[in-house]
C-alpha cells in the first residue's frame, strides 16, 4: 500500500486529517530524507487548503508555506497532509469544529485531545515513517500527545518561527511537533527551529542538536515535582503511573525533589484572558473579504460582515471572541487584561525562581485520561477550561515542555510531563527519553 | 472665523518600503494591489516587522516639532471593523507614543502639539455608483495599505480657521525641509479637524484633504453650528465627512459614545529602544529647518526678515531656487525683490507651484540680466514676468517674439520727434505754461512705442526737446 | 458586545452564551486575589528588543486576488458603506 493510501486508511477509520495530499513530493536528501510529515491544519502549506478547523477559512489555499514547513521541505521531506484540530485551537478535546473530528486509536469512543487532536492520532497509528507539525497555546501538543500515548514537544516560546501560523494567541502560541519516540520528536524540532527574518518574536540563540541528546545519561540532573501539580483535582491512577515515570529516572541516577510554584492556581485564568483578547483580535480579519468563507456581497459592511462571522464561526469561537473584546474594552481592561498580563509576571518568577534549584520540572501532563465523547458533551465550557489546568501554566510562561508516555491508567495512556527551562530543549530531551516507559 | 479648533493630521512618511513589509511606497503609476503582500493583505499566517527608516523620520519630525521623545515605544492594536482594513484592527501607537509635549508657532501663537506616533495607512476605497454615504459597493485597492503615517495631534489651541490653514501651511513647509514628506504626491497629508464653538460639542470632520479644504471645511462646520446655538438647538457631538464639490460636511455616524478600540499591546512586535546614540545620531544629521533657514537667508544674503520668510515658507523649492539664482546673478537683494514682490504674485494669482510653472535659475536670472543689459525697461519686465511665469520659456525668447526690446535712443528720438511735430498745439501749450501739455506728449508717444521705452527717458527727451524749443522760441523772438 | 465583534447571535444563543460566560468571567475574577502592586505587566514571555527592517523595496510575485470571489478590474470588491 502506497504512503497516501495508508493515510487515507488512517483518514477512514480515524478521521484525523482534514485534508491529505493529493500526491507525495520530496526532494533531495537531508535529515528528513525519507519521512512523511503530517501539518497542523492551522499551520499554512502553499496549495494545500489550511483551515485552521474553522469554516470561515473554508477553501482557503495559502500562496505560502510557513517557515517551519519550507525547513522540512528544503531537509527532503514529503508533506502529507493537513490535520484535524479544534477551531483555531479552541479546545482540549478536538470537538469544536465543523471538519473531521479525530478518534483516540486506543479507545474510539473517546477524545484524542486537542487541539493537535489529528496530529496526535496519525503519530499513533501511522507505521510508516512519520512525525507531526502541531501548535500549542495552552497545552495543544501535550494534551493530544497525552491522551494518545506519543510524544509531544512544545519548545520555548520563539524557538521556533511562527510565519504562518494561523494565529489563536501571539504571545502564547508555538509551533512544535510530535514523533511516537523522544528521539523522532527531538529530530524534527532540530530541524524546524532556529531564526527567520519574517517573524519579529523569534530567538536567535543557536539551535543545538536535539536528537543528540536523546539518550544521554541523566545522572546528577536535578529534577523538581512541584507539588501542587498533584492536588485533588488529579486523577489517582494517572497520579501513580506518572510517579512511576519520575522513580524511573531517579533510579538512572536522577535527583528528585520536591518544588513549589505558588501562582499555578492563577495561570488558568491569566491565560485564558490574555489568549482570548489576543485572540478577539486575530479573528477580526475573518470577514468575507480576501480569502475564506465568502457570501454574495450584500447589505452594509457591517450586516455583511456579521453575516459571515455568524455563519462562519462555532460556538466557542463566538464565546472567545466575545470574551476576548470585553476583557479589552475601556473599563475592563485594566482589571482583565492588564492584570492578566501581571498575573502572568508572576507564574514566570515562579518558573525562573525554581529554575535556580533544578534543571527540570516532572508532573501529570493532564489530570485524567482521555475522556468519553458522551462525558464531553455533557460538559460546560468552564469544565472544558479546568482541563487545562497542568499545562496552561507552563504555556503561559513560555518554557519548552515535552509529554513523553510513561504508562496506562484505565486502559488509557497517561503522559509525564518533563518542563524545562528557557532555551533548557537539551535537558528536557534527555530526561524524558529517559522516562520514557519501554 | 473663530472656533476652537485641534488637528490630527496624519502625513504619508517618504520611505522606499512600507511600514510592516517590504512592499513599494511608490504607487503613482502602478496597477491596483500591484504592490501588495501576504502582510499589507492581512492574509492569515503574516506577521508584521518594524521598518527602521520610518522610525527615524518620526523621531525626525518629533524633534522638528520639539517634542519630548519616549525612551522606548512599543506598537498597539486598535480594533474596529471597516472595509479598508486589512485585518480590521490597524497597528498603531496608543500606550507608548514615539513623542509628546511639542509645539509649533503660527504668527507668535504657540499651538502645542499633544503627541507624534507611527501608525500604519489602510487601503484605498473607490466609492461605485456614489460617494461613501451612497455608494453601492466599494472597490478596494491595496497599494496603500500599510503606508507609514506620522500622526500630528494638536491640542485645540487653534483659535480660528485661518489660523488653522496657516498652522498646515507652516507644518507642511516643516516636513518638507525634514524631507520626511512628499508635499506634490496625492493624498500625502490628510486632516481630521475637531471643531467647537462658544463651549458647545465637539465635531469631527473627518478626511480632509488639502490645505484650502481644511479652512472651508471648518468655516462651513463653524456656521452649521453657531446657527444651530442661535436658534437654541444643542450640536451633536459626532463625526461628519466633508465634500469638496459642495463645501459643505455631512453627518457620517453619531459619536455619543467613543468608539471602543479595545486597544492591546501588538503581540506580533517587540519594544523599540529610542537609545540615546541613535537620537544623537538622527539629531546631527537634521536638514536645515524653515526658521533655521529663513534667520540664515537674511545673514547671508542680506534680505529683510519678511521676504526671507515669504521664501522659505513659499516651500522648500523656492528657498532652494532662490540660493541657486543668487549664486548666478550675485546680487542676492534684487533677486529677493524681483522673486518676492512679482515672480511669486503671478505664480501664485495663476495657482501655479515653482515646479509646475517651468520657471528655472538660469531663465529668471536671464531676465534681471535683460534689464541690466537695458534690452528691456523694468516697466516691461513686470509685465513679462507674467507669460514668463505661465510658461517658463526664457525671457529672451518672449522678448524676441514680442518686440519687447527697447528701442535704441536714435529710433526713440525720431519718434518723439514725430509726435512733437504732430501735436504743435500741445506744444505751444507747454511752452504757454500749461505743464500738463508734457504729459500730453508722454502719453502719445508711449501709445506708440509701447513697452519699447521707458517712461522716464521718454520723458527726459521730451523734455529736453521742448526746452530746445523754447530757447529756439525764445531766440527766435 | 456582539455587535462589535461584527457577531449576529439568535435570541437561543444570546441566553446561552450569557449564562456560560457569566460563569466563566466569575471564575476569572480570582485574579483579584493576586497582589500585583509594582509589577510590570509581560506582553511576551522573553522580552526581545530592537527588531527592525532596512528600508530595501522587495516584491511578492503572486496574485493577491486568486482567494477572493469578489473582485473587479484588478480591484477587490467590497460591501457598500452604509
Amino acid at each position: 500500500m502506497s504512503m497516501l493510501e495508508q493515510a487515507h486508511r488512517i483518514n477512514q477509520r480515524y478521521r484525523a486529517f482534514n485534508h491529505v495530499a493529493e500526491s507525495l513530493e520530496a526532494e533531495g536528501g537531508g535529515r528528513l530524507a525519507g519521512f512523511h510529515v503530517s501539518v497542523k491544519d492551522n499551520v499554512c502549506v502553499k496549495g494545500m487548503p489550511s483551515t485552521a478547523g474553522s469554516k470561515v477559512l473554508e477553501g482557503y489555499t495559502p500562496p505560502f508555506d510557513a517557515t517551519v514547513v519550507a525547513k522540512c521541505r528544503l531537509e527532503g521531506a514529503a508533506i502529507l497532509g493537513k490535520t484535524a484540530q479544534d477551531e483555531f485551537g479552541f479546545g482540549t478535546f478536538n470537538v469544536n469544529t465543523p471538519y473531521s473530528i479525530p478518534l483516540n486509536p486506543h479507545d474510539t469512543g473517546r477524545s484524542p485531545g486537542g487541539s493537535s487532536g489529528g496530529a496526535a492520532v496519525v503519530t499513533a497509528v501511522a507505521d510508516f515513517p512519520h512525525l507531526a507539525i502541531a501548535e500549542s497555546t495552552g497545552g495543544s501538543i501535550s494534551c493530544p500527545a497525552s491522551f494518545c500515548g506519543v510524544v509531544g514537544v512544545t519548545p520555548t516560546y520563539g524557538r521556533t518561527s511562527r510565519w504562518g501560523l494561523i494565529d489563536y494567541a501571539n504571545s502564547l502560541d508555538k509551533i512544535g511537533c510530535m514523533g511516537k519516540t523522544v528521539r523522532d520528536a527531538a529530530l524534527l524540532l532540530s530541524v524546524i527551529s532556529g531564526p527567520d527574518r519574517y517573524d519579529s518574536t523569534v530567538l536567535h540563540a543557536p539551535v543545538e542538536d536535539y536528537g543528540a541528546q536523546a539518550g544521554e545519561p541523566v545522572e546528577g540532573l536535578r529534577v523538581g515535582v512541584p507539588k501542587e501539580y498533584f492536588g485533588e483535582g488529579v486523577d489517582q491512577g494517572v497520579s501513580d503511573v506518572v510517579w512511576g515515570g519520575v522513580k524511573r529516572l531517579e533510579d538512572q541516577g536522577a535527583e528528585v525533589r520536591e518544588v513549589s510554584l505558588p501562582f499555578t492556581r492563577y495561570s488558568l485564568s491569566s491565560y485564558y484572558i490574555i489568549a482570548m483578547a489576543e485572540a478577539s483580535t486575530n479573528l477580526a480579519k475573518y470577514c468575507g473579504l480576501r480569502y475564506g468563507l465568502q457570501l454574495p456581497l450584500v447589505g452594509s459592511f457591517d450586516e455583511y460582515f456579521s453575516a459571515v462571522r455568524s455563519v462562519g464561526f462555532g460556538d466557542e469561537a463566538k464565546r472567545r471572541i466575545i470574551l476576548g473584546t470585553y476583557a479589552r474594552m475601556a473599563g475592563y481592561r485594566d482589571a482583565y487584561y492588564l492584570k492578566a498580563l501581571k498575573v502572568r509576571t508572576r507564574v514566570i518568577e515562579d518558573f525562573r525562581r525554581v529554575y535556580r534549584d533544578v534543571d527540570v520540572l516532572a508532573a501529570p501532563t493532564m489530570p485524567v485520561v482521555a475522556p468519553r465523547f458522551d462525558e464531553i458533551a455533557d460538559m460546560e465550557p468552564i469544565q472544558h477550561y479546568m482541563m487545562d489546568i497542568l499545562t496552561v501554566a507552563p504555556n503561559l510562561a513560555g518554557v519548552p515542555m515535552v509529554s513523553v508516555p510513561c504508562g496506562e491508567s484505565h486502559g488509557m495512556p497517561v503522559g509525564l510531563h518533563i518542563m524545562a527551562d528557557y532555551l533548557g530543549e537539551g535537558d528536557m530531551i534527555r530526561a524524558a527519553t529517559a522516562a520514557e516507559a519501554s | 472665523m473663530e472656533a476652537t479648533i485641534g488637528l490630527e493630521v496624519h502625513v504619508r512618511l517618504r520611505t522606499a518600503s512600507k511600514l510592516f513589509c517590504g512592499c513599494s511606497t511608490d504607487s503613482s503609476d502602478a496597477e491596483p494591489n500591484a504592490n501588495t503582500c501576504p502582510i499589507c493583505l492581512g492574509y492569515p499566517g503574516s506577521k508584521p516587522m518594524v521598518n527602521k527608516k520610518a522610525v527615524e523620520h518620526g523621531i525626525r519630525v518629533a524633534k522638528a516639532l520639539n517634542c519630548g521623545l519616549a525612551s522606548m515605544v512599543r506598537f498597539s492594536r486598535k480594533s474596529y471593523f471597516y472595509p479598508d482594513m486589512p485585518k480590521n484592527y490597524q497597528i498603531t501607537q496608543y500606550e507608548v507614543p514615539l513623542a509628546e509635549g511639542g509645539y509649533l508657532t503660527v504668527n507668535d501663537d504657540r499651538i502645542r502639539i499633544r503627541r507624534v506616533h507611527l501608525e500604519e495607512d489602510p487601503a484605498r476605497l473607490v466609492h461605485v455608483g456614489g460617494d461613501i454615504t451612497s455608494s453601492r459597493y466599494n472597490l478596494i485597492d491595496y497599494n496603500r495599505s500599510g503606508v507609514p503615517l506620522a500622526e500630528i495631534v494638536t491640542e485645540p489651541d487653534i483659535g480660528d480657521t485661518k489660523e488653522a490653514r496657516l498652522f498646515l501651511e507652516k507644518l507642511g513647509v516643516m516636513l518638507d525641509h525634514l524631507g520626511v514628506y512628499d508635499p506634490h504626491a496625492e493624498g500625502s497629508l490628510r486632516v481630521d479637524a475637531n471643531v467647537s464653538v462658544e463651549g458647545g460639542s465637539r465635531v469631527e470632520v473627518k478626511n480632509i484633504t488639502g490645505f484650502r479644504n481644511v479652512e472651508k471645511a471648518l468655516n462651513f462646520e463653524v456656521v452649521r453650528q453657531l446657527s444651530m446655538s442661535r436658534m437654541g438647538i444643542d450640536v451633536t457631538r459626532e463625526t461628519r465627512h466633508f465634500d469638496s464639490e459642495t463645501g459643505s460636511t455631512s453627518s457620517l455616524r453619531s459619536k455619543e459614545q467613543e468608539e471602543d478600540y479595545g486597544y492591546i499591546i501588538e503581540p506580533d512586535l517587540v519594544r523599540i529602544n529610542l537609545s540615546p546614540g541613535w537620537v544623537e545620531e538622527i539629531a546631527a544629521t537634521m536638514p536645515e529647518l524653515p526658521d533655521q533657514r529663513t534667520r540664515r537667508l537674511v545673514e547671508q544674503y542680506g534680505v529683510s526678515g519678511f521676504q526671507a520668510d515669504v521664501i522659505v515658507n513659499s516651500g522648500l523649492e523656492m528657498s532652494g531656487f532662490y540660493e541657486e539664482c543668487c549664486r548666478l546673478y550675485g546680487e542676492a537683494e534684487t533677486v529677493a525683490n524681483w522673486l518676492v514682490t512679482y515672480l511669486l504674485k503671478s505664480l501664485n494669482y495663476m495657482g501655479l507651484s515653482l515646479r509646475e510653472s517651468g520657471v528655472k535659475p538660469e531663465t529668471f536670472v536671464e531676465l534681471l540680466t535683460l534689464i541690466d543689459e537695458g534690452v528691456i525697461s523694468e516697466r516691461t519686465a513686470k509685465e513679462l514676468i507674467k507669460d514668463y511665469a505661465a510658461s517658463g520659456e526664457s525671457p529672451r525668447r518672449i522678448v524676441e517674439e514680442k518686440g519687447l526690446a527697447l528701442m535704441d535712443m536714435d529710433e526713440l528720438r525720431a519718434v518723439v520727434g514725430e509726435v512733437v511735430s504732430e501735436n504743435s498745439k500741445a506744444v505751444e501749450d507747454y511752452l504757454g505754461g500749461t505743464g500738463k501739455a508734457s504729459e500730453y506728449l508722454l502719453g502719445q508717444v508711449l501709445r506708440r512705442v509701447k513697452a519699447r521705452a521707458d517712461p522716464n527717458t521718454v520723458r527726459k527727451i521730451i523734455m529736453d526737446m521742448l526746452d530746445s524749443k523754447g530757447e529756439y522760441a525764445s531766440v527766435a523772438q | 458586545m456582539a455587535e462589535a465583534a461584527r457577531l449576529n447571535l439568535t435570541d437561543e444563543e444570546l441566553e446561552r452564551y450569557q449564562k456560560q460566560l457569566k460563569v466563566i468571567l466569575e471564575a476569572f475574577r480570582m485574579l483579584d486575589e493576586v497582589d500585583t502592586e509594582g509589577v510590570e505587566p509581560s506582553f511576551h514571555p522573553i522580552e526581545l528588543e530592537d527588531v527592525l527592517r532596512d528600508d530595501e523595496p522587495s516584491r511578492w510575485s503572486w496574485d493577491p486576488l486568486a482567494n477572493s470571489m469578489h473582485k473587479e478590474d484588478g480591484y477587490f470588491r467590497g460591501p457598500r458603506i452604509q
